[in-house]
């Protein structure tokens, strides 16, 4: 099933790495690298989700949850206790990994796909109306607003760096290592014994368990992880953003958008939510005059996609060949 | 609390729990014959809302012809979904995350369509019933009076067709064993048609009983959703009596929660019993452990 990296696809990556570092080079329009950071910070959420849902074949419908932990996290500690960005964003993923650990064990227990939707779905549900009814700490659906940036500093060669909502490009670059470290950790956790043995398990859960495959560490390694990634993505967004509210942090449409960009991309292979973070983002932006058609395109792609493409548009290429071969 | 506070809150939780077993029993229904989890449920509560709103206010319809016209609409719409989506995923490979996935695309789908038609305020229908009775020095407003009248004899009759009618008998066996049922000429395709139908009646009566207390909007849907999920769970999934049961406690925990805390926690005292209930007993509180 897991093909070392041909030579040829460390060209396609190494080429994609290069073009996204080059953007800023070319051209310094914030309203275009404002797009591609949020595609960065949905590209990981994606890839995050995706390594649960599915390389792991965990169905969850909840990890928005563990974006807006993490996004809460990090910007209270940074108000409230004054620490830095740089720090707190740490402690915001592993606040996620927590509420990760706390709801997957229950979840991995159960074998029952709809059980675990249900479960994670609620899950999430409690966590917004919770940070929506802590309004003395997180001032509720009003917005915690005044989340300090990252701080500046200054490198050999660039001069002075700072994060300021005028210039992007630091964010930009940030959000790339960001990404790049992701798809890093999630590429080699796959290709390790864990991700072998999370593969045999999606495919053959009780002859992986017979072998000798212990099930549930496993499983709530690839959770932990997928929780710290979502996590590191919102605890950025909030400082990126520097006003959260729950609906945009915690709501239910981010992870919707989420499942539409790795079901639209291809769930289960890593370019995919990549992909469809790329494509999903870039629609939504040059569509930006038909806004309220937004989420009606969004839910009608979903239906589409699973009904005719369920595999996502990575494999268009080999689905047309066979349809033109077969002619 | 006081002893005739308590008792009140009892009552309400009754009401209004008797709405959440309608909800989820349409969801265990459609799960416990297809095994398909719907996550377009709360959207038939959201538009035979809609119809009811719009046949009862806008033409005037008087409304003891207008919720079962609504109903009817809700069912033949129900059946519609089932045979342009669902019916194309069924034992395809994957199904059952591509049926979740399909019911969630739908979901946000058909939200956005009403958003679109309907606008985004929010509509109400008048009370069918004014007056209050009074026993002692508890007050109940005949209107809840009603839901809980309409709710008994839908669960009545739910009952009946599902014990006592071939249509009832077929659904079971279908639900038992697809591929049995099939050998002695049950069509499962058409049984799978009227079960979404019937999902979507159950979601419009659910719907028409509570347009005058609560509002009618494009997201009417999705907190109906999330209770629905929370009775098939306290129920377990998939089990019509277990909806029934769990609706009922539900409204029951939520009144009493909501006295000892505040409205703005109904929600989660819901979904963290839910969760209790899934670290404790996975299978439903009222159903058998399966072996």
């Amino acid at each position: 099933m897991f093909q070392p990296v041909k030579p040829s696809q460390w060209l396609v990556i190494a080429a994609a790495i290069l073009v996204m570092a080059a953007v800023p080079l070319v051209t310094r329009n914030s309203y275009l690298l404002h797009v591609l950071i949020l595609t960065m910070i949905f590209g990981i959420f994606a890839s995050a989700w995706n390594l649960v849902a599915g390389f792991g074949g965990m169905k969850t419908f909840g990890h928005h949850a563990f974006f807006g932990i993490g996004a809460y996290v990090s910007a209270l500690l940074s108000i409230k206790a004054g620490w830095s960005p740089w720090l707190t964003i740490w402690f915001g993923a592993l606040a996620a990994t927590g509420a990760g650990l706390f709801i997957g064990l229950p979840i991995l227990r159960i074998k029952s796909m709809s059980h675990v939707a249900i479960v994670t779905l609620g899950f999430a549900e409690i966590v917004r109306i919770v940070i929506s009814n802590l309004q003395t700490i997180t001032r509720g659906e009003l917005g915690l607003w005044g989340i300090r940036p990252f701080e500046g500093f200054t490198l050999p060669f660039f001069g002075e760096i700072t994060f300021s909502p005028a210039d992007k490009v630091p964010y930009y670059y940030l959000i790339l290592l960001l990404l790049i470290g992701s798809t890093a950790v999630i590429m080699l956790l796959m290709r390790s014994r864990t991700g072998l043995s999370i593969i045999a398990m999606r495919d053959a859960e009780d002859a992986a368990e017979s072998l000798g495959v212990n099930l549930t560490r496993q499983k709530l390694l690839v959770f932990a992880v997928s929780a710290f990634l979502v996590g590191i993505a919102g605890a950025f967004y909030a400082h990126y953003i520097s006003i959260l509210t729950p609906t945009a942090a915690v709501g239910i449409d981010l992870m919707i958008l989420v499942i539409a960009m790795a079901l639209v991309g291809g769930l289960s292979t890593f370019s995919g939510p990549l992909v469809g973070a790329l494509l999903l983002t870039g629609t939504v932006e040059l569509l930006r005059d038909l806004d309220q058609y937004r989420l009606l395109v969004y839910g009608a792609m979903i239906i589409l996609i699973v009904m005719f493409l369920p595999k996502g548009l990575t494999t268009l290429g080999p689905v047309l060949r066979k349809r033109f071969a077969s002619r | 609390m006081t002893f005739s506070l308590l008792i009140e809150q009892i009552i309400n939780g009754l009401i209004i729990g008797s709405m959440y077993a309608l909800i989820g029993s349409g969801l265990a229904l459609v799960y416990g014959t297809m095994r398909v989890l719907n996550l377009a449920h709360g959207e038939f509560y959201m538009l035979g809302g809609y119809f009811v709103f719009f046949l009862a206010v806008t033409y005037g319809v008087p409304s003891y012809l207008a919720i079962p016209v609504a109903i009817v609409a809700t069912f033949i719409l129900g059946m519609l979904i089932q045979r342009l989506t669902i019916h194309y995923l069924m034992g395809k490979e994957g199904w059952q995350f591509s049926t979740i996935a399909a019911t969630l695309g739908l979901s946000i789908f058909l939200q956005n369509a009403a958003l679109l038609m309907f606008g985004e305020q929010f509509e109400s229908v008048p009370y069918y019933l004014n007056g209050v009775i009074e026993i002692g020095s508890i007050r109940l407003p005949l209107q809840r009076l009603l839901i809980f009248v309409v709710a008994i004899v839908t669960i009545g009759a739910m009952t009946f067709i599902l014990k006592k009618t071939r249509l009832g008998w077929a659904i079971r066996a279908t639900a038992q064993d697809r591929d049995a049922a099939a050998v002695v000429g049950i069509p499962a395709e058409r049984i799978y048609l009227i079960t979404f139908g019937l999902a979507g009646a159950l979601g419009a009566i659910a719907a028409a009983m509570l347009a005058p207390i609560y509002a009618i909007n494009p997201w009417s849907g999705l907190p109906i959703l999330l209770k629905g999920f929370v009775v098939v769970i306290l129920g377990g999934l998939g089990s019509f009596p277990g909806a029934i049961a769990g609706g009922l406690l539900l409204g029951v925990v939520e009144a009493i929660g909501v006295q000892l805390t505040s409205s703005e926690w109904r929600d989660v005292i819901g979904f963290a019993m839910m969760i209790g209930v899934i670290w404790w007993r996975p299978w439903g509180l009222f159903g058998k452990k399966p072996t």
